[in-house]
Parts: C-alpha cells; structure tokens; sequence
C-alpha cells in the first residue's frame, strides 16, 4: 500500500515535471523580460499556429471512423456552416450531432454479413466479434442479425474463445443483444477450432461426430 | 508593470461571456473524455486511492493522451522511466505552441504565466491562438478564464469518472459508455476545423 502511493506519487510528478517543461521550453528560452524578442522568432510564432492546428485537424481524425466518408461528409458541413453563418458553437454541435447520428445508425460499414441461418452464433474473443468470419462492431451485431431475418426468439450462441480473459465485452454485447430484442443469447466457450493444430498428424475423428453438430459446452452461472 | 488601463466592469462580463461560449465544445469534448479516462483508470489500473490518482493527474498533467496511455503502463507498474519516454514521444508537440504566445505574454506576472504555460493544451491553445483580442490585458483575462472553465471541466470529468467506478464497483463498464457516446470526440475535430476555416479567412482578407 505505502509504496504503491509512493509510486504513484512519482508517476504524477514525472508527468507533471515533463509535461510543464515540454510546455515552457519556448519561455525559457525566449522569455526574458528585459531583452526583446528576435524578430524571427515572432514571426515563426504567427506562422506556426496554423500549421498546428491543421496538424491537430489530422491528428483528431484519426482518432475518427476516417475510413469511412462520414467524418469528411460532418467536417464539410462543419466547414461551410462557418463560412456562412459564422457561429462556430452552430458549426460544431451541428457537426457533432451529424457525425453522431450517421455513426450509430450503423452506416459505418456498408458490407452485407451472410449468416448460416441454423447457426447464427457470435465468435467472440479478445480481438472482438466476428460472425460468420466477418469481424462486426458490436453496435452493429443486432443490425446484422436483423438483416438476416434472425427471429428474435432464437438463442443466439456467444462462442466465446478459449483463453479469453475480458469478459466485460461478451457482457456488453449480451446487453445490446437484448436492447434489441434479442433476449434469448446464451455464452457458450469454444475450443479453438482444429486447424491451429499443425503438429503431430491427429487421428481422424469418428464420422458420426464429424456429422453432427459442434459440441458446445454450456457455462455453468458460477463460472 | 501593470501600465495598461484596468479592464472595466462590463468589457470583463463581455470577456467572460465570450470565454465561456467559446469552451462549450471543449465541454462536450473534456467531460465526456475526462469521463471515460477516469473509468478506465479506476477499472483496469489495479489501484488504490483511484480518484485521488484521476484528479491529480487531470489538475497537474492536462493531457488526454497521456491520461489514457498511462492507465496500461501503470496497471503493469512500470518504471517511471517509461512514463518519461512515453510523455516525451507523444506530445512533444507541446514544445511548439508556446511560440505563438511568447510576445501576448510578455509582461504576464510568473505565476500567472506559469498557470497559462500548464494549461497549454491542444484545445486551449487553439482558442487562445484564435482569440483576436487586441488589448492585451483583455486577451489575459480571456486566456485566464477560458484556461480555468477548461481545466475544471477536465479534472470533473475524470474525477467523476473513476469515483463513480470506485463507489460502484464493476457497474461502470467503460465499454458501454463508448459504446453511448460514440461520435462524440468529433466535437474536438470540429473546433479545430472551424478555427482553422477562420484563420484561413482572416488571412486571405489581409492579403487584399
């Protein structure tokens, strides 16, 4: 406990001691009261500050859904609201609230999942959810069910990997499932599938199991 | 040193107004960020006194990246000398923006300065550099109000954040509220857009 503050006090005055001082390198440099500053250096000043903010306009879009047209469709009305009205808090909530509603009306991606209509479980592991193969946001899992005409009665099977560690996504998804009308999801654990195997050479299956369904193994509550 | 004429009564409910509109979407953007940046501290940091660690490093860091880049580092108890390199190589951009302030600032008292100097972050500094305030006691007490309203809505963010994580246990799942507020971070992009599209038109009219 005494050394985990001790710790973190030295974390944040580490943080703290960089961040001012990467902050105040122009003022120590240049910032003497009684000497005036170098003309140069005023002028690098005024030209900067532009370059820097089209640096932060590339640097925040790439932080956005920048593959799809829909961060460029937001900033260009951003841009021509500016021009015209020359608000920039209309600008901006417009913006924002353009980019928001495109974003969660599922029009990131425009691809169309085929799922096996038997079998329409969700593959979840650390690196996220895929169905059917196809990797899917999970916002849009319920989309894509839907697309397939999914009855909303059906169990839907959370396969989940072996050796996931964060479960707090499958429990997220499960809630989306239901906000959805999906109330039926159960999560099953599935063993990876045989193909990784590539060492020794396996002995090959019983064809009666080969037929049959995959064997899923149902999670007891206390697992 | 003070030789400029005190600012009056009413220019400075003018300045405040106009600081305050202008941090509105640095509000949208710092909250919600702040708020997620806390939640995942106090979640996955593996620590204790989490909100006491959030609010320290929202006051005296003002940096969103770091903030989420330093949750895994410290979750791992890495060294400190990681947290160095680290900081170094992600905003290293910081060194840059004093340049547009050194003249503004000139005569501003030490502590003063200092304050305005931490508060240079990339929002910040942004509408400081945009504001056209000539008068340069009005433009200080811009910068001051404006640093203070955006450092506040900061530290609430993550402070909340990762006290409602500490009170709650597991209820606050950092994936549901990105999972809710999806889109939101475009507000960041759309202030710096629209500063931009200014700038660019202030200076094409003093071209003519």
């Amino acid at each position: 406990m005494k050394s985990e503050v001790l710790y973190m006090l030295g974390i944040v005055s580490v943080g703290f001691l960089l961040n001012f001082g990467l902050r105040a390198v122009p003022f120590v440099i240049f910032g003497s009261r009684r000497h005036a500053l170098p003309k140069g250096v005023e002028a690098f000043g005024t030209f900067v500050s532009p370059v820097i903010i089209a640096a932060l306009i590339v640097y925040s879009y790439w932080g956005l859904a920048w593959r799809t047209p829909w961060p460029y469709l937001a900033g260009g009305l951003t841009i021509a609201l500016q021009l015209v009205f020359r608000k920039p808090l209309v600008s901006i909530i417009a913006g924002t609230v353009v980019y928001m509603c495109v974003l969660n009306c599922g029009c990131t991606s425009q691809r169309i999942v085929q799922l096996d209509k038997s079998d329409p479980s969700i593959h979840y592991s650390d690196y996220g959810i895929t169905m059917n193969g196809a990797s899917i946001n999970p916002v849009e899992v319920v989309k894509v069910l839907r697309d397939n005409d999914i009855p909303t009665d059906r169990v839907i099977h959370i396969r989940m990997e072996e050796g996931t560690r964060d479960l707090r996504g499958a429990r997220t998804l499960m809630g989306i499932l239901a906000k959805g009308g999906y109330t039926r999801p159960v999560l099953v654990s599935d063993r990876k599938s045989e193909a990784f195997n590539t060492g020794r050479p396996k002995k090959a299956p019983p064809p009666a199991a080969a037929q049959g369904p995959r064997k899923i193994r149902y999670k007891k509550a206390s697992e | 040193m003070l030789n400029e004429m005190p600012i009056l009564k009413a220019e400075r409910h003018q300045l405040l107004r106009a600081a305050f509109v202008d941090s509105m979407p640095v509000l949208m953007g710092y909250t919600t960020m702040g708020f997620v940046a806390g939640v995942l501290l106090a979640a996955k940091g593996n620590l204790v006194l989490a909100p006491l660690w959030a609010f320290l490093t929202g006051a005296l860091w003002v940096t969103g990246t770091m903030n989420f880049a330093c949750v895994s580092l410290v979750a791992a108890r890495e060294p400190l000398l990681s947290l160095a390199l680290m900081t170094l190589a992600v905003n290293f951009r910081y060194a840059f923006y004093g340049f547009s302030m050194l003249a503004r600032w000139k005569t501003v008292p030490f502590f003063r300065k200092c304050y305005l100097i931490l508060m240079l972050t990339d929002e910040n500094y942004a509408l400081e550099a945009a504001c056209g305030e000539e008068n340069s006691a009005h433009h200080l007490y811009y910068c001051t109000i404006l640093s203070r309203l955006n450092h506040s809505y900061w530290v609430i963010g993550l402070t909340v954040g990762a006290a409602l994580v500490a009170v709650l246990g597991h209820i606050v799942d950092p994936e549901t509220i990105r999972v809710r507020t999806n889109g939101m971070e475009f507000a960041m992009a759309a202030l710096f857009l629209v500063i931009f599209t200014d700038q660019i038109r202030s200076f094409l009219s003093h071209e003519k």
